[in-house]
């Protein structure tokens, strides 16, 4: 086995074309890496720069009324995990930036896709889609000429007369062409981290080993296959054209006819009426018989009978502070049953779109890839929760402040003081561990390996096959 | 140590093989010789366990080729009309590599005196095999077959491409083996290459051997003649 792995490594590193399209592969994965890194970089750089303008601004305000300043309100942004580099996944079109304020929840904006032309029309070029498209391309061809070069020119009959194997021969080649893969994939990650100087952290460590672990599954089901279809086909051409049709179809058609399959399943109501259910229930209440302005007379004598008192200018306190925060809370309800249902559909079509992987590995690999670099869905929703949840005490806070600070009931000229301003505690969000979202990816784990195990099984079937009639 | 037995092979409607039968012993080098298409490399492929028989029966060393392969790698060595190399690697690598396959390891040394033993000229041992001739590559595939010391050799047309003194040398060669106890099955259409080196010689044709000689007694005008008469008929 040895023997035909290092006589592989010889003829491509002998073979002058060879040599150039591995360099060429490798350069562009290295000067991506390059280019990856500096632009997490500098966007990091950015929202450091922005937070600490945003925090520079929020503490030279100067007394201000706290309703006023819930309206100016702050922003949270999504830090970059390291693995962006190498996989950008969801936020190229999700968004960075989220405002936060009193009385609405915004959404996540800032996009790279919004930003520029040239990604809204073509996308970056991550080394993520060179690891996921054209390394499997490369190695679809190298499989299918290590194998069908050994059969035309006629070295199969010698070398099994020689005392090998076919099954040996093919599997000796398949490693090979593996091995080369997990080359340019260690070489790819080893750069980035070499780039970044990033900190040996545990999570970073843990999340870098499994996408070696998964594309290097993915490589091997690969080769795998391209070999097996070699070794059923007796004609060679065809088995290459089959190979790739499959890819053909593993990449463009079944993931386009899934994600039309599961948004006809499930679809996602439109932007428009999904504002509008939020405005209605906000306005009209909940379950359509408890309206704003009977709320707020519900919520007016609740607050007098708690106080004793007849009259809202008798309150010891200001009532528009509580008003405004029972109306939050009420709007909080609101959101939290429109994007409750709103993320059970996204999360039953991610669960629907993992189970196409059942036949489509290459979906459960980049589904995979981005969920360990932390840019998937899940990444992004769980900002978004954290986002909100803070939004939430931020606007208490100043509110409690509008309430409790001082302040009379219809007093809007009231200003709290710097200091209080000064002790409301920024939104600090890091990202989540992988151990927190790794029972998402579950489905994804298993698909790929038992695509591995379908695979070598092929692989196994078809050599022992060819074995019987090599000619 | 070759047996076969009244062996018919067909390819779908073609009938390559018909009843075939024939013996070589220990020490013995026995050509097959016919024209294009006569069934010489079906035999050889039956021999080398990559074809089953339709019917008959197959014996090397006692064992069914195409049941046992290891009777075929522990035993057989072979040399095809063109030898094909690795032309990425040189004369010496390529015997190395074929060597180690059979779990054969012989330093770089003694491979390059086998290679000179079987007329590959020094100065070619160490470039690749793509700037090689096909006598050349010939003579790399008989240094393969020669290192594996096998006990049965079967060669189609093996001095294809050889030059007359590369031929000569490996007629030479042969007689060696054999004189060594080895048994020789060569498919060859060069009459007075089979006549040089054969004990016996069977003319095939149709896939049945229509004549059996001994070399000793027939001369080379005499073979020729016969073996036109049946090409002839």
């Amino acid at each position: 086995m040895i023997q035909i792995l290092l006589n592989e490594w010889k003829g491509w590193s002998r073979t002058g074309q060879f040599r150039w399209l591995f360099v060429g592969l490798v350069g562009v994965l290295l000067l991506l890496s390059y280019f990856g890194v500096q632009d997490v970089r500098n966007r990091q750089a950015l929202v450091d720069q922005s937070k600490r303008e945003v925090r520079e601004q929020w503490e030279n305000m100067g007394p201000t009324n706290p309703h006023g300043a819930a309206h100016y309100g702050s922003y949270a942004f999504k830090p970059l995990n390291s693995l962006s580099a190498l996989d950008e996944g969801v936020n190229l079109t999700a968004g960075s930036v989220l405002r936060l304020e009193g009385h609405v929840q915004n959404e996540v904006v800032h996009s790279a896709q919004s930003q520029s032309a040239f990604i809204s029309y073509f996308g970056p070029l991550k080394a993520s889609i060179v690891l996921q498209v054209i390394v499997p391309l490369f190695m679809i061809f190298l499989t299918y000429y290590a194998v069908k070069s050994e059969h035309e020119q006629g070295r199969v009959r010698l070398l099994m007369v020689q005392g090998i194997t076919y099954p040996k021969l093919v599997f000796g080649k398949v490693l090979a062409i593996w091995i080369l893969s997990l080359i340019i994939l260690l070489v790819t990650l080893g750069s980035q981290i070499a780039i970044f100087g990033a900190g040996l952290e545990a999570d970073f460590l843990l999340r870098s080993a499994l996408i070696v672990l998964a594309y290097a599954v993915f490589y091997l089901i690969i080769t795998s296959l391209t070999a097996s279809f070699c070794a059923w086909a007796s004609q060679g051409a065809s088995s290459l054209t089959f190979m790739l049709a499959v890819w053909v179809v593993w990449l463009i058609f079944l993931p386009k006819l899934a994600g039309w399959y599961v948004e006809k399943q499930h679809p996602l109501p439109s932007r428009e009426a999904f504002t509008s259910a939020m405005r209605e229930d906000r306005s009209k209440g909940i379950d359509g018989h408890n309206p704003a302005d009977e709320r707020e007379q519900a919520f007016k004598d609740s607050v007098l009978m708690a106080y004793d008192v007849q009259h809202l200018d008798s309150l010891p306190i200001n009532y528009d502070g509580l008003l405004m925060q029972a109306d939050e809370e009420y709007g909080n309800k609101v959101w939290d049953k429109h994007f409750g249902s709103l993320f059970e559909v996204m999360q039953r079509q991610k669960t629907n779109l993992q189970l196409v992987g059942l036949i489509n590995p290459y979906g459960s690999l980049r589904s995979l890839s981005m969920g360990i670099s932390g840019t998937d869905q899940w990444s992004h929703l769980h900002f978004q929760k954290e986002a909100e949840a803070y939004r939430r005490v931020f606007i208490k806070e100043l509110n409690d402040e509008h309430a409790y600070g001082g302040s009379k009931n219809g007093d809007w000229g009231w200003k709290a003081e710097q200091e209080f301003f000064n002790g409301i505690e920024d939104f600090h969000y890091t990202n989540p561990r992988y151990t927190q979202a790794a029972r998402i990816y579950q489905q994804d784990w298993f698909n790929l390996i038992l695509w591995l195990v379908i695979a070598l099984m092929s692989l196994g079937v078809a050599t022992k096959k060819r074995e019987s009639k090599p000619l | 140590m070759i047996e076969i037995n009244n062996v018919t092979k067909s390819y779908k409607a073609n009938l390559a093989l018909n009843g075939l039968n024939l013996k070589v012993g220990k020490g013995e080098i026995y050509a097959l010789l016919g024209s294009n298409g006569a069934g010489k490399t079906t035999t050889i492929n039956l021999l080398l366990g990559f074809l089953e028989p339709s019917s008959g029966e197959i014996f090397l060393n006692g064992s069914k080729p195409h049941v046992d392969r290891k009777v075929v790698s522990g035993n057989v060595a072979y040399i095809p009309e063109n030898v094909s190399l690795y032309p990425y690697l040189s004369g010496v690598e390529n015997l190395d590599y074929f060597c180690g396959i059979a779990g054969i390891h012989k330093s770089k040394q003694a491979l390059k005196e086998i290679l000179t033993g079987c007329g590959l000229q020094e100065s070619f041992q160490d470039k690749k095999v793509s700037e090689y001739s096909k006598g050349m590559r010939q003579k790399v595939g008989i240094a393969i077959a020669y290192t594996k010391d096998a006990k049965v050799l079967l060669l189609d047309e093996p001095a294809s491409g050889l030059d007359p003194s590369a031929s000569n040398e490996l007629t030479a060669l042969l007689k060696k083996l054999a004189s060594e106890g080895a048994c020789i099955l060569m498919a060859s259409h060069d009459l007075f290459r089979v006549r040089e080196t054969a004990n016996r010689i069977g003319i095939l044709k149709q896939g049945a051997i229509v004549e059996e000689l001994d070399a000793a007694d027939v001369t080379a005008g005499t073979l020729e003649e016969m073996y036109l008469q049946y090409m002839k008929n």
